[in-house]
């Protein structure tokens, strides 16, 4: 029985060719696109999941209040893991680690420039890396050690063993390879290539030791014996700063190492979500492209029932149970669901590597993995059960007699369930096209916002090895401008576009002691208005005319905002120890998130502290990129012992809208194909219905109807449902989008425009995809229908 | 082996009730042959819809081998029709996308037969019908009076007792409802299976050996045919 419905089923697809084309086509873009989708959530949900104790593993959370509202960082005092794990039985290991920074690391002429990180022992683990070779009982104790990646050690060895070789730090710091593990997963919330030990970064930098329960520099990973108890755990700990510094008044607290990356939100020092909002969107996606494809299949079978009932009558007649044609039918959408899952999979092989390369991820199918097949197979037996269900009910209820006594199927009930099914397809489709015009309105507004400078033409040099003295910098400025390459040249504490230092510890007449605001610290050079083409409101900027400058300060906007203050030029605070003058008030300029309010900063000389970048604008007289290579040769010359390290600004800018990018990009695409595929179902039914009027339509002709006539005939009822589809679509789309707008301080205020656009493009599909199969109806002959009557 | 009493059929249709069939009733022996007659409309195929269990009588009696049928659940019902009751359609209906032989084996595996029993069967039947060259060709591919020996094939190979058929040569060429008008008789003389068929040629119905004229929802004659 089983092999004979296989044969029909087959035999059914490859008469139809037409039908079986769409239905396949739409099934396997469908599949397709909730794969691409499924393999993008469950690489999303499995980040820093690799690491071995990932579920009793938590990063320590500083709760600090400061602008009225609480920020939570990952960043902690440098004394909590030590004293943390003392103090508290549920502790297992406690361990502290630096911001990955980008260093130099050298092995003979091989220089690299890769990301560092500083640990303790027990990082290591805490983390559970995989270790190639050396040993995890013995890492990190030596102050001299390094741990390298695989593929750091590859670029720095080649094929040479590493292990006990000695490398050059920072071209200073001879350091010992004392083992060799695995790359971190591209999903993985830490990204180091190399770690040192933390004794060596407390040795290199001196100022670590003197800070105190305030001062928040390292990131503390806690490992617990029972991790089950964490809300109270929580409770007891929140506040241990206060416990241990009365004058340290923030609170701490764990969050699930697990949840580091997907909830990274915080509101009120709680965790309120975050990235996992986008996910379910995501998820909600892959849902309903793949149901928009299983609705496509149930309309194409209930619209070609007539065809099929015939079959049905006759197999009832002879003795075939309700249940045997239900599973009849049921297999052959899953035959089609096999077919379409296959081709969605060389689809999904073709188009993998453009989708990593467009979202910058790296999605691999795990042919090796169990879960993979089995998420598959689930989902064609899910696909055929839904896709099929409809129809097989639908058709196996047929009365023989009725369908053999050369019957007529009434139009009314299945096609009205036809209807709805277009319309829940185009509500879709409206919904999607509304939000992703939305989101690209927001994205280009965002990204035509000014930002305050110039950010083209204008590269960022990090400056290290003897960049950091500040006469070679002042040589640099030197021949840089005598050069003609460079306009401008000027210095920065930390990058431009990058979070950094803050402090609150700013007070001024007036302050209220009990309000802390939470100030950005940077150290300006030199020329760094004109440098970043940004604009002075009152008061100057820093130059070298003004001998006594080290205790002045200059504060943006936000700044005197927040502070209140009415004639700041001249006004003397309390900026740590120091009494400073203001003397310039400074446009706002973006330097952390493009989508918020600037933060209030606060701008000291350079002199002050070390300098983090060397910023170049450009002559935009000259060539750029022969511009460049004089700076490099000019850097190199300078700076022989380091690779230079430049960046364009706008570049490193742009990484600020990846994931709206990555939400555009996945809802346009996506959005593209759940309109094809209904449109696709569209032409199907189209092509039914065609075929069904054909002898009304020519009687009509005979009549004296013309070609538009018959046109507009058979477009009319597609056509209203496609607007009734998108008078639905519509609330659903604005209370959605207006939700993710809500989470942007700036915004666009929802247009018409994409409501138009959503219901324009809507009816134009519907109109074309039904008149390409109509006209051939309108346009036939009407003896070729009639004489079969 | 069917016993009717008093079967009515009416459709109610804004409170008029039109009436197909009125006060049938009769019997059909074992082995018995017979044709119902009557003009368009009279109600023929209603009662052979009703005697093949396709169609319920609004009121009335039905035992089909001594049961009760009018109070059959499905299951029961398709049980009937895998092991009792074949038909034969005027408009064949063969499954378009099965073979011939598939086309007969269908109630077989309905029937749940074993392939070896089955294969046998079905070459039995094809080589009696004389069809074993065509038995992988489609319906589309065959004349109806072809198409209509499948019909019959098919109806016969799951050993039924009873045999309706609804004007099984109404789509035929004469020469061709000739041969399964002999078809027909041989089978019931030779095997002793059940015939009802209803039609509208005389000539027809000269083949069985009792004729049932309906007119207007009521048996008007009920009598034998000239024995030849």
């Amino acid at each position: 029985m089983f092999k004979l419905n296989l044969k029909i089923a087959l035999r059914n697809l490859w008469k139809n060719k037409g039908f079986s084309l769409i239905n396949i086509g739409g099934l396997a873009i469908g599949i397709a696109s909730c794969m691409i989708l499924l393999l993008y959530i469950v690489y999303e949900l499995g980040f820093d999941k690799a690491n071995k104790n990932y579920d009793t593993t938590f990063v320590a959370y500083t709760n600090m209040e400061a602008n009225g509202k609480v920020n939570s960082w990952a960043w902690t005092p440098g004394l909590l893991a030590p004293a943390i794990k003392e103090k508290f039985a549920n502790v297992v290991n406690s361990s502290r680690s630096s911001y990955p920074y980008p260093s130099l690391i050298s092995y003979g002429e091989k220089k690299i420039k890769n990301r560092a990180i500083f640990a303790d022992p027990s990082f290591v683990k805490i983390l559970g890396f995989n270790f190639l070779s050396g040993s995890e009982a013995q890492a990190l104790q030596n102050i001299n050690a390094v741990i390298l990646t695989q593929s750091l050690a590859q670029k720095l060895f080649g094929n040479e063993n590493p292990i006990n070789k000695t490398v050059k730090f920072d071209n200073t710091e001879p350091l010992t390879v004392e083992a060799i593990i695995a790359d971190l997963p591209e999903n993985s919330s830490l990204k180091f290539d190399y770690i040192m030990p933390w004794k060596l970064y407390e040795k290199k930098q001196t100022w670590i030791k003197e800070q105190g329960w305030g001062s928040n520099f390292c990131l503390t990973l806690v490992q617990l014996k029972d991790a089950n108890s964490i809300d109270q755990f929580n409770a007891t700990i929140k506040n241990f700063y206060t416990q241990n510094d009365k004058n340290a008044d923030n609170e701490l607290f764990l969050h699930p190492l697990a949840k580091w990356h997907l909830y990274n939100e915080f509101e009120n020092g709680r965790p309120v979500g975050g990235k996992i909002d986008q996910l379910r969107i995501f998820l909600i996606l892959a849902i309903c492209i793949l149901l928009i494809a299983c609705v496509n299949f149930m309309n194409l079978s209930t619209a070609r029932s007539e065809k099929r009932a015939k079959e049905v009558g006759v197999r009832k007649a002879i003795g075939s149970s309700r249940k045997a044609l239900i599973s009849q039918f049921i297999l052959e959408s899953t035959l089609l669901a096999f077919i379409g899952t296959v081709i969605a999979f060389i689809l999904l092989e073709i188009s993998l590597p453009y989708f990593n390369n467009l979202l910058e991820i790296n999605l691999i199918i795990h042919y090796n993995d169990y879960k993979y097949w089995l998420t598959l197979v689930g989902l064609i037996i899910f696909t055929g059960l839904i896709a099929g269900s409809y129809p097989a009910f639908y058709l196996s209820s047929f009365e023989p007699i009725k369908v053999l006594k050369g019957f007529s199927l009434k139009a009314g009930s299945a096609f009205s369930i036809r209807k709805v099914l277009v319309v829940f397809q185009f509500v879709f489709a409206g919904c999607l096209i509304v939000c992703t015009v939305v989101i690209y309105q927001q994205l280009n507004f965002i990204k035509a916002k000014p930002i305050g400078y110039n950010k083209g033409n204008l590269i960022q040099m990090a400056a290290q090895g003897s960049l950091q003295d500040r006469k070679k910098i002042e040589l640099l400025k030197q021949q840089l401008l005598k050069s003609g390459a460079a306009q401008q040249v000027s210095t920065l504490s930390m990058d431009l576009d990058q979070g950094g230092n803050n402090t609150s510890n700013v007070s001024w007449p007036g302050s209220n002691p009990k309000e802390s605001i939470l100030f950005n610290e940077r150290g300006i050079g030199y020329d760094f208005i004109n440098t970043i083409e940004g604009q002075m409101l009152q008061g100057r900027e820093f130059a070298p005319e003004f001998k006594a400058d080290s205790n002045k300060v200059i504060f943006n906007e936000a700044a005197i905002k927040a502070m209140g203050l009415k004639n700041p030029i001249g006004t003397v605070i309390n900026y740590g120890d120091t009494k400073c003058t203001i003397v310039g008030v400074m446009k706002d300029f973006v330097v952390e998130s493009p989508y918020q309010k600037v933060a209030p900063t606060i701008f000291y000389p350079a002199a002050k502290n070390s300098i983090g970048v060397i910023l170049v604008r450009l002559n935009e007289a000259k060539n750029i990129s022969s511009s460049l290579a004089q700076i490099d040769a000019i850097v190199k010359d300078i700076n022989p012992n380091y690779p230079v390290d430049r960046r364009f600004v706008s570049e490193s800018f742009e990484e600020k809208f990846q994931d709206e990018r990555l939400l555009g990009i996945l809802s346009n695409w996506f959005g593209g194909f759940a309109i094809f595929i209904s449109s696709l179902g569209l032409l199907g039914l189209a092509l039914f219905m065609a075929e069904q009027r054909k002898k009304e339509i020519s009687i009509r002709k005979v009549l004296g109807a013309s070609t538009g006539n018959i046109l507009t005939l058979l477009n009319k009822d597609f056509i209203k449902l496609v607007a009734i589809s998108n008078i639905i679509a519509f609330p659903i789309a604005y209370i959605i989008i207006n939700n993710w707008l809500s989470a942007y301080e700036y915004r666009i205020s929802i247009s018409f425009l994409p409501f138009l656009i959503a219901i324009g493009l809507s009816v134009l599909i519907a109109a074309l995809t039904v008149s390409m199969q109509s006209i051939k109806v309108a346009k036939a002959n009407p003896v070729d229908a009639l004489k079969y009557e | 082996m069917i016993e009717i009493k008093n079967i009515e059929k009416y459709y109610a249709n804004k409170g008029v009730k039109s009436y197909i069939l009125r006060h049938v009733t009769t019997s059909i022996k074992q082995g018995e042959f017979v044709s119902i007659m009557g003009p368009s409309g009279a109600g023929k195929s209603t009662l052979l819809n009703i005697l093949g269990l396709l169609e319920e009588p609004t009121y009335g009696e039905y035992h089909f081998m001594g049961e009760d049928v009018t109070a059959m659940k499905e299951r029961q019902r398709i049980e009937l029709y895998r092991n009792h009751i074949g038909f034969v359609f005027q408009a064949y209906h063969l499954i378009d996308e099965m073979t011939v032989a598939e086309n007969i084996e269908a109630p077989l595996l309905y029937k749940k037969i074993p392939g070896s029993e089955r294969k046998s069967r079905i070459a039995d039947v094809l080589d009696r019908f004389n069809m074993v060259a065509k038995k992988d060709l489609f319906p589309n591919q065959l004349s109806g009076g072809q198409q209509q020996l499948v019909g019959i094939a098919r109806a016969l190979v799951a050993q039924p007792s009873i045999i309706l058929a609804d004007e099984p040569t109404g789509n035929l060429q004469s020469a061709q409802a000739e041969q399964i008008m002999d078809l027909f008789k041989k089978l019931n003389q030779e095997e002793g299976i059940t015939i009802v068929q209803v039609t509208h040629s005389e000539k027809n119905a000269q083949y069985g050996n009792r004729i049932l004229t309906i007119e207007d929802g009521v048996i008007k004659e009920d009598k034998a045919t000239r024995l030849e």
